[in-house]
């Protein structure tokens, strides 16, 4: 098949990010209390921190506050990375437990962990029919109206790109779980879909 | 994937995989075959594509944070100057919907080039800088652009940074290609202007133009067929003035020679960290002007200014 730039391979290139070598050494210089080394941390990883903050929390002030909590522990914190995961994992860990110790501050609940990790993850049922039909618009506008752990678990599968071992890491539940968590997302995702199909 | 020999389970994909080829991070050629040849595995690919499709489109429209007035922690202060700058340059990048307009730019859109500077502001926004040039080559995540003025200027990259490439459509495009495909409505079929793959960011489009995402299927050189999430198929035409945009490539896959520009932050030593790095091919002459539209404004640093000054930036050599 022919390559539209010549430059055959780009559509291989893979979207995932790689081991993050370079952001191990960040994390050494803002050990060392390297300003610029900061700077370039949130360059790299802070829309990224927001983007799944506000996706879960739902509320950008609240977000932007709980991303300066996430950056603020990162650079009291940076010491303390041991490389037992990737950068992009741990600091997405650190702005969950942020976003939960907020949203337990601000009395907001959400849904339990254990509540969707014991659901049955469903086959392809009805309600792929939805999803099939469905324009991508409908789906983004969907998403927000799903449950905090679901908009969690989507959120850090395809928004921060991370593997499933480590949303299991970031999430402290067993890949299993991470899997039935995102069936059970997509499945409310649908549902979601279904309902307002059938307003229309 | 499940089917193995004395695997009595689901002979399909397992969701591991799935995600995994929905996200880009690959999967085995046992897995990739099964694919090829499964519509149940492919249907179920296309709805985690689409899922993920729709929580991208909502982290991408993230714009950055706006810098505090003040740090709220004694801890921040000592850095809430370089975050500052650091966030408009992100939000440039959060900006970036003119991509998909890339292949549209004239010459006559592009005034506010300097000749002779390596790096220039970015108009009203003075965090972001611009360069264009030549590639000369690629050295890891680097590369080495040679400038209207003559003068060698390296371009890094990191893992967070768009590249892309925008060029004419040559030729067919490999079936299973993600696209999103824009342009008229043309006998029950789409004229298509714009093919792009892989797009970051939502692109605006003109109102005559209906835009339909799917998988490239039934390539030939006369156009191909889009398969939707849903399964329907549609029918595009391509011609010479098709253009492709195609995203998150890798800096080595970039032709040598190519017009890029870029645009970021002032790095260490004159180089330029990029938010952006675009490739330019040749494109065609003409083509209708995309509405350009941003995602997030940054304080000091309107829409405007920064359209103008990626704009800028992309230069078109001989149109």
């Amino acid at each position: 098949m022919d390559d539209p730039h010549g430059n055959a391979g780009a559509r291989t290139f893979t979207a995932r990010r790689d081991g993050g070598g370079d952001d191990v050494g960040l994390l050494r210089r803002i050990g060392q209390g390297d300003e610029s080394a900061m700077a370039a941390f949130y360059h790299e990883h802070g829309r990224v921190v927001l983007g799944q903050v506000l996706l879960v929390a739902g509320e950008r002030a609240l977000a932007e506050e709980i991303v300066q909590d996430t950056m603020l522990a990162v650079w009291r914190g940076a010491g303390s990375f041991r490389g037992q995961s990737s950068v992009r994992s741990w600091v997405i860990a650190i702005a969950r437990r942020q976003t939960r110790d907020r949203l337990r501050a601000r009395r907001l609940r959400v849904v339990d962990d254990a509540f969707l990790a014991d659901q049955p993850t469903p086959g392809p049922g009805p309600e792929v029919t939805a999803l099939d039909r469905a324009e991508l618009a409908e789906v983004t506008s969907a998403i927000r109206e799903l449950a905090p752990a679901h908009r969690e678990v989507l959120g850090l599968v395809f928004g921060c790109g991370l593997s499933l071992p480590e949303v299991a890491g970031v999430l402290e539940v067993p890949v299993g779980t991470v899997k039935s968590r995102l069936t059970a997302g997509r499945t409310a995702l649908a549902r979601v879909l279904d309902e307002k199909g059938q307003n229309r | 994937m499940n089917a193995g020999p004395a695997d009595t389970r689901s002979p399909h994909l397992d969701l591991e995989d799935l995600i995994a080829e929905v996200t880009g991070q690959g999967i085995d050629a046992r897995a990739r075959e099964h694919l090829a040849r499964c519509e149940h595995c492919r249907a179920e690919a296309n709805r985690w594509d689409l899922v993920a499709d729709g929580v991208r489109g909502l982290t991408a429209a993230t714009p950055e944070a706006a810098p505090p007035d003040r740090p709220r922690h004694a801890g921040l202060r000592a850095w809430a100057g370089p975050r500052r700058r650091t966030m408009l340059a992100a939000s440039a990048a959060a900006a970036l919907v003119l991509f998909g307009g890339a292949a549209y730019l004239s010459t006559a859109a592009l005034t506010g080039h300097q000749p002779g500077a390596v790096l220039t502001a970015v108009s009203g926004c003075t965090a972001l800088e611009q360069a264009s040039g030549t590639l000369e080559q690629v050295n890891g995540s680097s590369m080495v652009i040679k400038t209207a003025s003559g003068q060698p200027l390296t371009v890094t990259t990191t893992a967070s940074t768009t590249v892309g490439v925008s060029g004419m459509l040559a030729g067919g495009l490999p079936d299973g290609t993600p696209v999103s495909v824009a342009g008229p409505r043309l006998n029950g079929t789409i004229a298509a202007v714009v093919v792009t793959i892989r797009a970051p960011f939502g692109v605006q489009m003109p109102p005559a133009f209906v835009i339909v995402r799917g998988t490239v299927s039934d390539a030939s050189a006369a156009g191909f067929t889009v398969v939707t999430p849903g399964g329907t198929r549609v029918p595009v035409i391509t011609s010479s003035g098709t253009v492709v945009n195609e995203f998150q490539v890798s800096l080595d896959q970039l032709p040598a020679g190519a017009a890029i520009a870029a645009v970021g932050h002032a790095g260490p030593d004159g180089t330029l960290q990029a938010t952006i790095a675009m490739a330019l091919l040749p494109r065609p002459s003409s083509g209708p002007q995309l509405h350009v539209q941003f995602n997030g404004t940054a304080r000091g640093c309107s829409p405007a200014s920064l359209a103008a000054g990626v704009l800028a930036a992309a230069f078109v050599p001989g149109g």
